[in-house]
């Protein structure tokens, strides 16, 4: 039981190792091992999910902790609290989605599948890690298998996209690895320990170097979200890579940069986090305003789902720096929830894509009449997306607005508050942009290349059965998320000292 | 007996080299067979060297000791030789007698094993001399071929100088000490003394190719075998680096100001190698430009290692000088073994256009090395940047730290050239060569396995060297 991290995080890489040795005569065994270890997965995650006790949801549950390199002081820190298991629990169901979702891959299959299972160990590992060193070996493992999901499956412009997404990434957290040193460095402190550097940091340890880590943090983790001006290898990479490897960029590799936020930028240097935060504020408001508005500018559908998210996650950020319950609460829901309805809407993009062999909005009218399940699929993808109330999308948007709202009694009230009127705009913008594209998609008389599709298979909606699912539940029934996610957040800010 | 053990691998490399010169005696007719033999006797010293422990070798006056650098680096150069001379055995050379370049190979692994020992200057300026003689000629070997003769032939002129730099900085040291003791060396405050440890520095700065020091190595390397540069430009590293560190260890204190010295070297190797690299068609070219590239990083930890820091113990300037010689092997492996696959598949980077098609398994293990070298976890790069720049901070270089990462992002695009000619490109030829043999795949394989272990279990390698992060 103690070793359950460990399993769910290197499960996928016995996969891989399995994949990888397959004999080369029979492709088709690829997906079927790599599906079975995802599943196996999700299973070991869902027991993990099972053992949890919310109640104490603010502590680190089921940690393994043993030294790694002791010349170094760097141990093998794992552990969950009500936070990182609901992120792990996302990326452990992407993850085999993902598989089951890239069914009909034919091109070099093998090594298709075994860089979708390398993916999941980096992914499973960056939110359970509480060593800094770990953290950031499990950050920087997603950066290769992804590259060549991108390189090798992607679009026309892949190879561009591809190395676009890695140097850009790879600059980021290149910063934050001096910053994880640094603190490492610093007098009084000798640890990589996460919750051993929070505590220092509250206690006021790193003073004086706190502003310029910060940054060097902010650089890695913005990056990654992406914030406005950081955002543009976003649309290249999300645009270029097949659907699967999509899913999981919008739905795990942004929350990755948010995560890292939480984690460690707030505990661990909370008083340059909140000098820093109005400036992040603002930064997430214009995320949201200017994604919203290149999506409307938009005539690829993958383009507007990519810009989409820029939006989105402006959300997120600006739930982060409201360092309030309020706000964090709204972070992690609407992180859940965009890569819930993001990945659902990437997939679904992918069904259309496949079909038609175009991703323009002009070209696609009236998928509704074609493919009536096709186009009642992506509009409930697009209504949650927007925050319908009663769907997901809501809760997060709701809860970030609020929590910047709360913020407002604080110091500079004209501030958060001007943020937060425009930051509602956001959300119009957002309803106007998604509406607009159901109604030129979704409706309509059919086009010459939607005519003749073909509604989506038992398989695909399987896919999506489940992300459909969570919607449903998490908007209608907010508990069932902010249950795990709210003694977390609460435990974070007391001992931030900022509740 | 105590000295014969310790200096017993030392001995045993010498055996080997002489018998495996004279190999067609007793294994006429088959060429190979001096390969396997160097392979057998470096394993073995390497076994010697790993259980002969430390102390100093009392035969020789003091003159040769055995430390935690001298142990890490005779273990890592004789097994990184003997994987070097496993890849011969497996794939043969082009042109030349395998038997004479093996021997060479283990007479430039004797030197380098000596200058890690060395404990005195006339016989590190002797050690130094013995491993890179044989290098030369490895560098020529093509003797038909007029641009090897040319590298060659640079590559021994540079290297003249840069040792009549080391011997004239030396000469000041020594008359300034009084005796050619390097643990004695004394050097007059002022002046004198630091223009004594910059030229020393200079000469090893040139023999290892640093900036601003590095313009033979490209030409060089550009006409020389291509397995001829996968050993001379990655194994005599490790041990070119340790007696840097040494001599780093004994002038610094004495010598204020010798750390900018070394500074100014790694920022221009930093961004000479990573920016020089990215035009570069060839591949000899492209790593010997990396070469020097990860020479700079080397030098960020030197440089740690020779700042003199209000309240810094020894400790900490151990870290550094320590971080550089682990960096020396998690920089010597990978790129030793890219240029290996190069030497099977041509020189060029067209040559490596469709690889992953004609030969999914070196793609993919070359994937490994280049991905390493940029310095991505959990591999040996990532390690040794890792303790590298952690040694630099703890310095209060925090500023060169933060160059020499974002090198490693600009590198990141010119090794991408390689896996993009492999993965993405259309390729020019369809078939390789000839298929190496299987040692030459068993080489690859341990190369790659060096390449994780380093990244992952680099405790025992810490604790060998005795680093630790202050």
């Amino acid at each position: 039981m103690s070793n359950l991290l460990t399993w769910i995080t290197f499960l996928p890489l016995i996969g891989a190792v399995v994949v990888s040795v397959l004999p080369k005569g029979r492709p088709q065994y690829a997906k079927w091992v790599a599906a079975a270890f995802a599943a196996v997965d999700l299973g070991l995650t869902g027991w993990l999910i099972a053992g949890f006790d919310r109640a104490r949801g603010g502590a680190m549950q089921f940690a393994v902790d043993v030294p790694w390199v002791p010349q170094a002081a760097i141990r093998y820190h794992l552990g969950v609290d009500g936070i990182s298991i609901t992120m792990l629990a996302l990326a452990a169901l992407l993850g085999l989605l993902a598989v089951v979702g890239s069914w009909k891959v034919t091109d070099r299959p093998k090594t298709y599948f075994v860089m979708l299972l390398l993916l999941q160990v980096g992914m499973n590992g960056v939110f359970m890690a509480l060593d800094f060193v770990l953290f950031y070996v499990f950050w920087e493992l997603v950066l290769v298998p992804m590259f060549f999901l991108i390189g090798m499956w992607g679009g026309a412009r892949r190879e561009y996209a591809s190395i676009k997404f890695f140097i850009y990434t790879l600059a980021g957290s290149v910063f934050m690895l001096v910053g994880i040193l640094a603190l490492y460095l610093a007098p009084n402190s000798g640890t990589f320990d996460m919750l051993a550097l929070a505590k220092l940091g509250q206690a006021g340890v790193f003073r004086d170097i706190e502003g310029w880590v910060f940054l060097l943090f902010f650089l890695g983790f913005a990056v990654k979200v992406p914030i406005w001006p950081l955002h543009t290898w976003l649309p290249d990479a999300h645009v270029e890579a097949p659907t699967a490897a999509s899913v999981l960029l919008a739905g795990i590799l942004l929350k990755m940069g948010a995560y890292g936020f939480i984690r460690i930028s707030l505990p661990i240097l909370p008083h340059a986090a909140r000098a820093w935060a109005p400036w992040i504020a603002l930064l997430a408001v214009i995320s949201i305003i200017y994604g919203a508005a290149v999506a409307f500018a938009q005539t690829d559908l993958k383009k507007l789902v990519a810009y989409s998210s820029v939006s989105h996650m402006g959300f997120v950020m600006l739930g982060i720096a409201a360092m309030n319950p309020e706000g964090l609460n709204g972070a992690v829901a609407a992180m859940f929830s965009h890569g819930v309805v993001t990945g659902m809407l990437f997939f679904i993009v992918g069904m259309v894509y496949e079909r038609t062999h175009t991703r323009q909005i002009a070209d696609l009218s009236g998928l509704s009449a074609a493919a009536p399940v096709t186009g009642g699929l992506l509009a409930f993808a697009s209504f949650a997306s927007l925050g319908l109330p009663g769907l997901s999308g809501f809760v997060g948007e709701f809860l970030s607005l609020l929590g910047a709202w709360r913020a407002s009694t604080g110091t500079s009230p004209l501030f958060w508050s001007g943020l937060v009127v425009i930051a509602a705009v956001g959300v119009l913008f957002a309803a106007a942009y998604m509406l607009w594209m159901v109604l030129r998609v979704v409706l309509g008389r059919p086009s010459e290349a939607v005519r003749s599709v073909t509604d989506a298979s038992g398989r695909e909606i399987g896919v999506l059965l489940p992300l459909i699912a969570l919607t449903l539940i998490v908007g209608i029934w907010w508990g069932s998320l902010l249950g795990f996610v709210d003694p977390a957040v609460k435990a974070l800010l007391a001992a931030t000292g900022a509740a | 007996m105590g000295s014969i053990a310790l200096i017993a691998p030392e001995l045993v490399v010498l055996a080997t080299a002489v018998l495996v010169l004279f190999a067609d005696v007793f294994a006429r007719g088959r060429e190979r067979a001096a390969a396997w033999i160097g392979v057998a006797g470096l394993v073995a010293a390497a076994a010697l060297a790993l259980f002969g422990g430390r102390g100093t070798v009392a035969l020789f006056g003091g003159q040769l000791a055995v430390d935690g650098m001298a142990l890490f680096a005779r273990v890592a150069t004789t097994l990184l030789a003997a994987v070097f001379l496993l890849w011969v055995a497996g794939a043969g050379l082009k042109r030349g007698s395998v038997r004479e370049f093996s021997s060479l190979v283990l007479f430039a692994t004797l030197g380098g094993m000596l200058m890690v020992s060395a404990r005195d200057w006339v016989v590190l300026l002797l050690a130094l001399e013995t491993a890179t003689m044989p290098a030369y000629v490895l560098m020529g070997f093509d003797r038909k071929d007029d641009r090897s003769l040319e590298g060659a032939m640079k590559y021994f002129l540079l290297s003249m100088v840069a040792s009549l730099l080391f011997l004239y900085g030396m000469s000041f040291v020594i008359g300034m000490s009084g005796t050619t003791l390097l643990a004695k060396s004394h050097l007059e405050p002022g002046p004198a003394g630091l223009i004594a440890a910059v030229f020393v520095c200079a000469g090893l700065l040139a023999k290892l190719s640093a900036a601003p020091f590095q313009w033979w190595s490209p030409d060089a390397y550009a006409g020389a075998p291509a397995a001829s540069v996968a050993f001379v430009s990655a194994v005599p590293k490790i041990t070119g680096v340790v007696a840097f560190a040494r001599v780093v260890q004994y002038l610094a204190p004495q010598a204020e100001g010798l750390w900018i010295v070394l500074v100014v070297g790694a920022i221009a190797s930093m961004l000479v190698g990573n920016l020089a690299a990215y035009p570069q068609q060839d591949l000899r070219r492209l790593m010997a430009y990396s070469g020097v590239a990860h020479v700079g990083y080397l030098l960020v930890g030197l440089a740690a290692g020779a700042r003199p820091i209000a309240g810094a113990t020894a400790a900490g300037a151990h870290a550094g000088l320590t971080a550089a010689v682990f960096y020396s092997l998690a920089y010597a492996v990978p790129s030793m073994a890219v240029m290996l696959v190069a030497a099977e598949e041509g020189d060029r980077l067209d040559d490596f256009k469709g690889l992953a098609s004609r030969r999914p398994a070196a793609a993919w293990l070359l994937v490994l090395f280049i991905v390493s070298l940029v310095g991505i976890p959990p591999l040996a790069g990532f390690a040794g940047k890792f303790y590298l720049f952690g040694a630099a901070i703890g310095s209060g270089l925090t500023w060169l730290a933060l160059i020499a990462v974002l090198m490693s992002v600009v590198s990141a695009g010119f090794y991408f050239r390689i896996i993009h000619a492999m993965f993405f490109a259309e390729p020019v030829k369809t078939a390789s060569a000839a298929a190496p043999g299987r040692p030459a795949a068993l080489a690859l394989a341990a190369c790659a396995l060096a390449v994780l272990a380093i990244g992952i279990a680099a405790s025992p390698l810490l604790a060998a060297l005795g680093f630790a992060l202050p």
